[in-house]
């Protein structure tokens, strides 16, 4: 063990002793550490997204949303009210809708995270049905109602009109698209349905 | 290959432009035009999240740019001190207003001078909230929001206003003294006075004279994108991505920026709109952040983005923030002889609509004379928010209904007795119509009756206030009606270019996309003309290709730019027709024989993509066959005597464009035909004050449908939006410091999936009535604007008591009631 003093490089980053030389160092984080070379630091999360590995640092003010959009370029989930007030940044977090912009990168450490975009590649029946019945107008909230409305299917296969609207209640639509969601959703649950049915239970 | 048209199909072409009359040159039969089928080319992007909006746009080395905001009402920066936040890591530039290289004036709106020239960066403030005195480019938006906080400014206060009655005071602090120094009343001809016969006489003949008086509280857009834009320095030119409903607006005001840059220097992306129904399209405070942007952008030598925050974008408002007082003469059977008016609104920053405007427009009441005036006060700027007409709409809304209750008659009733134009009845509407070739229909009748079949008016509508549910709330019903928008004067460039390989058709213009689905409506235009299957037609209108069309614009959109594809369409139709005939493959050494030999144009048609003989539809050929590939792959490669057939049609390109001079042009006037007539159910719980939406009916006359699906989405959607502002929506002030109170999305409420649940039936009505192409009028603004005052009549019916003050939220009819 070298003396206090020595150059810092082969200082240990996890417990400050230091070693005379790189590969001793290496020997005892690996001996006593039993980790990997060098710690991780703390802003390190991994998060599962559209099932997908992600490992990054994150700066800890950093929302969710910022995360997805500004740093990963998921532009699918977008900012409309800023304050938890309009849905549209909605994402699914180990299976529940959330609204990323309420939500803290840095806190978001091991979740598994569903966007607009995995939810289209997994080639959801919502998609199509979304664009068949025009539940849509400027379309800037229409990924939080698919989200949202995916989410609700996951947990509830067949919902009534007054499910989805409870379900959607949090989503803001300006363009007053509201009545053809309804629509949507019903024939995107049918088809999930019928899906199920035809492969016997499994889809 | 122009100069082989017909003069049959040249007259046909110079006729179309006339939008006085009826359509002269509808086609025989409509394939896709007023077709459900088809996707909307823009739903699967936009249901995927792959559609891509300005605020999406993240470029490499980009700053982001934010503003300070006043945090008075009226106030002038006397002195700051920026020396921190230059200081501040991450903080790449400061843009003061006291700049000496930035302009006193930039052209930032929609007119040069009195609107449109503003500085980019103001040094005063003239409402609580306004960007003013500094905007900083910081590597994140979080830093530059920082760094806004360690700037030191030192301000004059100054005295406000906030209520335009009291603004108007001779001893009244000036609200805008810089623009209006005079006064705050005097706004440089803003003053609109509407007057037909005598209103006076009109009042004198009247068996009932009655006058009340309401007043509307303003409210805004809530556009979901932000207000925003990105702007690179490519060298010299510009690289600009913006939100804004009309980008060949920007475009024109660019061209005139940082010394002048040349049209063709400037390259645009207009990318989906997340709305702006009106909004801040054509005012200076959308466009001087977009002049900092390229100010700061070439300083720095690095793309920046501008977003206006959320609170930022509430402070611009609708153009019915006022107060209204009307007099009306009317006789018991319900027919009205007289409407004076009077409205007092707030910082018009638009040519405003009279208040009387509809009532000219719409019925046959004889004497009509109407003031609205505006008044500055230290508010946002109040602009065209679906739309300017809000005014007049809710006047007619009222008028018509408080005449009705008067004389215990059905409002529907009251409606048919005055429906006409310019003071003349239904007759003189019939005449007007047979003289301008439209049909004999009459489309009040037709909108009233299945209105009223569909909503089951007969059955619901009772005497005021005397309908009690079982469940214990009151039942009401609500009525209105006026004429469709029409259209607007302006004009729009379209072209259709038809592709190597495949022969599919582009069209190309530039022009916003704001959810109407209009590109799909172009394309079914083109489809049907060229004759072409709907999957061949294409347009992408978020590229600049030199052409803009109404986007919409003036309040239009397909009724001009719908004649602007058809006249390419039929250009390019007769093009490629006209090459089938022709030799192929012209070449140095000659050319070869025509795909169609021994024949004229007129002995072909094209369905379905493809080109065919009508004498004998077996001899055919596809599009894609026919003008085949381009280049060194292309036709050049065997020679006719090895057995292979030339073909490389000549470019088949056309542009077509329409100058309409539209309904609200002084030069142009022509009556409006078609109706609109919209019911309302509602529940009134007389414990809470709650107001339950049960039943809603649209309907539409749209002369023809071109899209109905998307005519169907303005209905339900403008129902919402305005059933929305007629139950919710306000801007709130603090009177004693003039900061508004709710601007964000979670104390200004906007109704939710599960406020506004009830069925909305929408009829559509096709009259051809309409002065665009195939007798078609938009109805994209309209509806919106009429349904916001629908809830005050229908209040009305449940309660028995007027409530004069809009938006009709629970507390007021409490008030009313004599319970608060």
């Amino acid at each position: 063990m070298a003396k206090s003093g020595d150059i810092s490089m082969f200082t240990c980053p996890y417990c400050s002793t230091q070693r005379e030389n790189f590969e001793a160092l290496r020997e005892h984080i690996l001996a006593d550490h039993k980790g990997s070379l060098l710690p991780e630091p703390a802003n390190r999360i991994r998060l599962l997204i559209n099932g997908l590995e992600h490992a990054m640092n994150v700066e800890p003010e950093w929302t969710l949303y910022h995360l997805i959009h500004d740093r990963l370029g998921m532009t699918g989930s977008k900012q409309f009210c800023d304050r938890g007030a309009c849905g549209s940044c909605t994402v699914i977090m180990d299976g529940l809708p959330v609204l990323s912009c309420m939500v803290l990168a840095i806190e978001c450490d091991g979740r598994t995270i569903e966007t607009v975009e995995g939810v289209a590649r997994a080639g959801h029946p919502l998609i199509e049905s979304y664009v068949k019945h025009h539940a849509m107008q400027c379309g800037y909230c229409t990924p939080g109602f698919v989200v949202t409305s995916k989410a609700l299917l996951d947990r509830n296969p067949d919902p009534t009109e007054g499910e989805i609207r409870e379900a959607l209640s949090g989503n803001l639509c300006r363009c007053g698209t509201y009545p053809q969601h309804i629509v949507a959703v019903r024939e995107a649950a049918r088809t999930l349905l019928k899906e199920k049915e035809d492969s016997g239970g499994e889809r | 290959m122009v100069d082989n048209f017909s003069d049959e199909q040249k007259k046909g072409m110079e006729e179309m432009q006339d939008n006085l009359t009826a359509d002269r040159h509808p086609l025989p039969r409509y394939k896709h035009i007023g077709g459900r089928g088809g996707r909307r080319l823009d739903g699967q992007p936009k249901a995927s999240g792959q559609a891509e909006y300005t605020m999406d746009v993240i470029l490499p080395g980009m700053l982001h740019l934010r503003f300070l905001d006043s945090p008075y009402p009226h106030a002038a920066v006397r002195s700051m001190d920026t020396s921190k936040a230059e200081r501040l890591d991450g903080v790449r530039y400061v843009l003061r207003y006291d700049n000496p290289e930035m302009p006193e004036k930039a052209s930032t709106g929609k007119f040069h001078g009195l609107y449109g020239d503003q500085p980019p960066l103001p040094g005063i403030a003239h409402f609580e909230g306004e960007p003013v005195g500094v905007a900083i480019a910081a590597e994140t938006e979080a830093i530059a929001e920082e760094a806004l906080t360690l700037v030191e400014v030192e301000w004059e206060e100054r005295s406000f206003n906030l209520d335009p009655v009291k603004a108007r005071e001779k001893d009244a602090p000036l609200s805008y003294p810089e623009m209006y120094p005079a006064g705050n009343f005097w706004n440089n001809g803003l003053f609109n006075e509407l007057v037909l016969g005598d209103a006076k006489k009109g009042f004198h003949e009247s068996e009932r004279v009655m006058e009340f008086a309401f007043s509307r509280r303003g409210h805004t857009w809530i556009g979901p994108e932000r207000p925003c834009g990105v702007f690179r320095w490519n060298g010299e030119s510009p690289e600009v991505w913006v939100k804004q409903q009309r980008p060949h607006l920007v475009k024109k005001n660019l061209a005139t920026w940082y010394g002048g840059i040349p049209m063709n220097s400037i390259q645009l992306h207009c990318l989906y709109q997340g709305a702006s129904f009106g909004g801040w399209v054509q005012v200076p405070w959308n466009m001087g952040p977009l002049y900092c942007a390229g100010f700061v952008a070439k300083k720095t030598g690095r793309p920046v983005k501008y977003a206006l925050t959320r609170r930022e974008d509430f402070y611009g408002q609708s153009m019915d923030d006022g107060r209204y007082s009307l007099k009306v003469g009317f006789n018991r059977d319900g027919r009205i002889n007289a409407v004076k008016g009077s409205s007092t609104m707030t910082n018009q920053l638009w040519p405003m609509f009279n208040i009387m405007g509809h009532f000219k427009e719409n019925t046959s009441i004889p004497h009509l004379h109407g003031v609205t005036e505006s008044v500055w006060v230290n508010k946002g700027p109040a602009v065209p928010t679906r739309c300017e007409m809000l005014p007049t709409s809710l006047c007619i809304t009222m008028v018509f209904n408080r005449v009705a209750a008067e004389c215990g008659l059905d409002p529907i009733e009251v409606a048919l007795r005055n429906d006409g134009i310019e003071g003349h009845g239904t007759d003189h509407l019939a005449e007007e119509r047979r003289n301008r070739g439209f049909s004999d229909v009459d489309s009040m009748k037709e909108c009233v009756e299945r209105g009223k079949k569909a909503f089951g008016w007969d059955a619901k509508w009772h005497a005021p206030g005397t309908r009690k549910l079982p469940n214990g709330r009151m039942h009401g019903v609500g009525f209105t009606w006026t004429h469709e928008w029409d259209d607007s004067l302006g004009t729009s460039e379209m072209a259709i270019r038809i592709e190597r390989n495949d022969g599919t058709a582009t069209i190309l213009a530039m022009g916003c996309d704001n959810g109407v689905d209009a590109e799909n409506t172009y394309c079914r235009i083109a489809a049907d003309e060229l004759g072409f299957r709907l999957e061949d037609v294409r347009y992408n209108p978020q590229i600049d290709p030199g052409f803009f069309r109404m986007s919409p614009d003036s309040s239009t959109n397909a009724s001009v730019n719908g004649w602007a594809v058809r006249h390419a369409a039929r250009i390019v139709k007769a093009q490629i027709l006209q090459a089938a005939v022709s030799p192929t493959a012209r070449t140095q050494r000659g050319s070869y024989r025509p795909a169609f030999p021994d024949c004229t144009p007129d002995d072909l048609d094209i369905e379905d993509s493809v080109i065919y003989r009508k004498s004998d539809p077996s001899q055919r050929m596809s599009l894609g066959d026919f003008v085949r590939e381009a280049g060194q792959s292309g036709p050049i490669s065997s020679s006719e005597s090895a057995g292979y057939r030339w073909a490389f049609s000549e470019p088949l390109f056309a542009f077509g464009y329409q100058v309409q001079l539209g309904s609200y042009n002084p030069e142009n006037p022509r009556p409006h035909f078609t109706r609109q007539a919209h019911f309302l159910e509602v529940e009134v719980d007389t414990e809470t004050g709650g107001i339950f939406l049960t039943s809603v009916v649209n309907v539409n006359d749209v002369g023809k449908a071109m899209n109905p699906m998307s005519c169907e989405g303005q209905q339900y959607g403008g129902s919402i939006m305005g059933l929305s502002r007629g139950l919710f929506e306000e801007m709130i002030y603090d009177q004693a410091t003039g900061v508004m109170l709710n601007g964000n999305l979670l104390d200004y409420k906007i109704a939710t999936i599960k406020d506004v649940s009830c069925p909305i039936g929408t009829i559509l009505v096709e009259t051809g009535q309409g002065y665009g192409p195939y007798g078609s009028v938009g109805i994209g603004e309209d509806i919106g604007t009429v349904m916001t005052g629908i809830l005050g009549p229908a209040v009305y019916n449940a309660i028995g008591v007027w409530i004069d003050d809009h938006p009709i939220t629970p507390d007021k009819v409490l008030k009313a009631l004599g319970k608060t």
